[in-house]
């Protein structure tokens, strides 16, 4: 086939083409992944026990805001990668604002307290289980946001890849709250960190092999 | 031609594209086109190719990605920094799968290439894109053929498959994807 034929093709069966419909769709595939994994954790985990007192507590809204922040910056940068010729890459070092505020105000507290409570500060009961339930809980949005960016053009799959795991931690983080016993800001800043730079890291290694076009 | 004459050309004439003026998109592509084969040729031989029938198998393949992909344009961005970073890709995908050189490319990441020398003379492809086309269910293939070969409508082509022309626009543009999945899962061939 010649060149100018294909091009031919192209243009007589051309339809108008709607750019926004990605970045709809990013943000419309994150809320739906974020109520299917609160209600997996729901379903799974239970809610804790104290939700109704706690909720409104500084730490756990603190909790929210940490994943929720990362989630949207994750995804804004996560959606301009589909798109080539943006390069998101030079805005990554965004996302380590809330980690870094995160671990400012865990240093604080830390500074405040006597040294014989930073121990149950930063282990708190459970960061076993937040470390092994932040990732697994993640798959899901990550699955979703896989299917997504297979709808994009990804130029740089690795980049794609490490903001999909980044957004999916953010977003597992806010269900995972629902259940999440732990409300100190040093065990947020530890656990939540660490969980999220494992999505990060696995979202870079893996997402590339399915998001060749 | 600057990149920024170019990017002033291009750009009005791809967004009325993007809103369904046909005639605007066939303009933007024959130009597009001959600035990416101008570029593609330049990097492939950087990267020792020097055929130009390979330039026109990246070309094809670039044009396909660029029309796979024109929902990922961001309207507020350059169009000549959208499709110089398609080409790019589809250039280092294609010198992974054939060539020997994957290890270091010899590649630059200006999009200020697309502004070099223009090549509007279409060399032979070779056969890449006919097989992909052979790999399409006899229906669409026989509509392309209409309209590609014998220069009918999309209406009369679709008139004489007994479809309307909306139905015929959508089983081409599968067909196109489908030619654009067969070339991209391709590997190893020279």
């Amino acid at each position: 086939m010649q060149t100018d034929d294909l091009i031919s093709l192209m243009s007589v069966s051309s339809r108008p083409v709607d750019t926004g419909w990605l970045r709809r769709a990013t943000w419309l595939s994150a809320f739906a992944a974020l109520a299917a994994t609160a209600g997996l954790v729901l379903l799974t985990l239970g809610i804790r026990p104290d939700f109704t007192s706690a909720w409104t507590t500084l730490p756990v809204i603190a909790k929210v805001a940490f994943g929720a922040s990362i989630a949207a910056i994750a995804l804004v940068l996560f959606q301009n990668s589909l798109r080539p010729g943006l390069k998101p890459a030079r805005r990554l070092p965004f996302i380590a604002l809330p980690l870094l505020a995160a671990a400012g105000w865990a240093l604080l507290a830390l500074a405040q307290a006597p040294a014989e409570q930073w121990h149950a500060l930063i282990f708190g009961r459970y960061w076993r289980a937040c470390l092994i339930a932040v990732p697994l809980y993640a798959l899901l949005p990550l699955v979703v946001l896989l299917l997504l960016a297979r709808r994009g053009a990804p130029v740089d799959s690795t980049l794609t890849g490490a903001c999909a795991g980044l957004a999916s931690a953010g977003l597992a983080t806010v269900a995972y709250s629902l259940h999440c016993p732990d409300d100190t800001v040093p065990f947020l800043a530890t656990w939540y960190t660490i969980a999220t730079a494992i999505m990060a890291a696995l979202g870079a290694l893996i997402l590339p092999r399915f998001l060749r076009w | 031609m600057s990149l920024q004459e170019l990017e002033t050309q291009l750009r009005p004439i791809f967004l009325a594209a993007l809103a369904g003026d046909a005639a605007a998109y066939r303009l933007f592509l024959d130009t597009i086109g001959v600035r990416l084969r101008g570029y593609l040729r330049q990097m492939l031989a950087r990267a020792g190719r020097v055929e130009a029938s390979e330039v026109e198998d990246v070309l094809q393949e670039t044009l396909l990605a660029l029309h796979l992909s024109r929902h990922t344009y961001d309207a507020a961005s350059p169009v000549t920094a959208w499709a110089h970073a398609i080409a790019r890709y589809k250039l280092v995908d294609h010198l992974r799968r054939s060539g020997r050189h994957a290890g270091a490319l010899p590649l630059d990441d200006e999009v200020r290439q697309l502004a070099g020398p223009a090549e509007s003379a279409a060399a032979d492809a070779r056969l890449d894109l006919s097989r992909a086309m052979g790999a399409l269910p006899e229906r669409t293939r026989r509509l392309i053929d209409q309209v590609k070969l014998q220069g009918a409508s999309v209406a009369d082509a679709a008139a004489a498959a007994g479809m309307t022309e909306t139905a015929a626009k959508v089983a081409i543009h599968r067909g196109l994807q489908a030619m654009a999945r067969f070339l991209s899962k391709r590997r190893g061939k020279p």
